[in-house]
């Protein structure tokens, strides 16, 4: 299974792939951080493969 | 050499404990438990660390640690999100870790005498994995494995025909080579991605993975009586420190320690090894039993209370015997004297326990 993560830019705080597909858009949980992390920004091959496997990456 | 601490998990066991906090800040000694994985990492000379967070408490865990500046290290905060498993949480750290070997510590998982010598120890021009392991007494409760000449040949989980008393102990070593056997995996029956089967692989592969037999105890505390044993431990190896005020010498026996702004009052009995946290008073009529630690900024008195842990804000004042507990952050144990009818009267949530 691919492991995809998106590292926000202001503070380094890394974020998992599938944290963001189930959010879309939101702010980033690194503290005091107010950068916003969109789903959209992940090259469209990774964004393709959280959608197709968001049965398997989701526990509830 | 960079560490990553997993501090994902949901702390289901240790409810109700963990519905108002993440366990990996549960104190033993007055100390969140991710804290002393810290301390040991930063011992072996490892200050880059990375935590990875689930969605239970992160926002606690990141507030505790900062930036890491104030415990001297540097932390790099990563968000798993779902508890999809141990590899999964390794495999979400590969940005972090880059190209160098890396140390996982379980972030719930306590040891006596650190990982220094396991991190001195593993070789990675030699080795493509080392695995902390300890003897057991019961290796069919247990992740175990099998050596061979000192090398870790295989792995069986909670084994009928154990091929060793030696079980993972959840302090691993890994070369980014791992990274490629965590993306082979698929999710097992419980929906996670299994460390063990990470490890499988590089075993299927023919690589060598080293084995390090860590002595003195390991505790998992992932149970309340697992604190409460941790808690055991920890203070068995504490020293003297009164930062607080003591108002009759005789009061205090043994090893205690007394946090800044807490008071032990004239008439109280307090038998070490005992931890008492800050602004927490210890009144005339109270017996702090050893074993115990009591959490900041609480209210004890007229309680006998001994082998136990209180997490803070607590007020036991009722004229009870408490032993072997774990008592949750602004819990009360009060009397109820005076009232009618008489009895006992309880708000207590799901998950709770009392044995009465």
């Amino acid at each position: 299974m691919r492991i995809i993560t998106h590292t926000c830019s202001d503070c380094g705080t890394i974020v998992a792939g599938n944290v963001l597909e189930a959010n879309r858009v939101m702010q980033c949980p690194g503290l005091d951080c107010e950068a916003i992390l969109r789903f959209d920004s992940l090259p469209a091959e990774s964004r393709e493969y959280l959608e197709s496997n968001h049965e398997t990456l989701t526990m509830e | 050499m960079k560490g990553v601490v997993l501090a994902g998990g949901t702390g289901s066991r240790l409810r109700p404990i963990t519905y108002t906090g993440p366990k990996q800040l549960v104190p033993v000694a007055n100390k969140p438990v991710l804290e002393y994985a810290i301390e040991d990492l930063k011992e072996a000379g490892i200050t880059e660390i990375g935590i990875v967070l689930g969605n239970k408490g992160r926002e606690e865990i990141q507030r505790y640690f900062g930036s890491g500046a104030e415990f001297g290290i540097d932390i790099t905060y990563i968000v798993q999100g779902e508890p999809l498993g141990l590899a999964h949480a390794v495999g979400c750290t590969r940005d972090f870790v880059g190209d160098s070997p890396f140390v996982v510590y379980l972030g719930d998982n306590m040891m006596r005498e650190g990982i220094a010598d396991l991190v001195a120890d593993f070789d990675p021009d030699k080795y493509e994995a080392g695995i902390g392991l300890q003897q057991v007494e019961e290796p069919s409760r247990y992740g175990i494995a099998e050596r061979r000449d000192g090398e870790v040949v295989g792995l069986v989980e909670k084994p009928d025909d154990p091929p060793s008393d030696l079980a993972l102990i959840g302090i691993y070593v890994f070369t980014p080579a791992i990274f490629s056997d965590i993306e082979a995996l698929e999710p097992s029956w419980r929906g996670e991605l299994e460390i063990t089967e990470a490890i499988q692989r590089i075993i299927d592969r023919g690589e060598r993975i080293q084995s390090h037999v860590v002595e003195g105890w390991w505790k998992d505390t992932g149970k309340p009586e697992d604190v409460v044993g941790a808690n055991r431990l920890v203070l068995d190896d504490i020293a003297t420190r009164v930062d607080g005020t003591v108002e009759e010498d005789d009061s205090i026996t043994g090893r205690v320690e007394l946090g800044e702004g807490s008071v032990i009052e004239a008439g109280a009995v307090v038998r070490g090894p005992v931890s008492i946290g800050t602004n927490t008073r210890i009144g005339s009529n109270a017996y702090v039993g050893p074993y115990t630690s009591i959490g900041d900024g609480s209210e004890i008195d007229n309680v006998h209370i001994e082998s136990s842990v209180t997490v803070g804000g607590n007020e036991l004042t009722a004229d009870q015997k408490i032993v072997d507990s774990l008592i949750g952050r602004d819990a009360a144990i009060t009397p109820g004297d005076g009232y009618r009818p008489e009895g006992s009267r309880f708000v207590i949530g799901e998950n709770s326990t009392l044995e009465l």
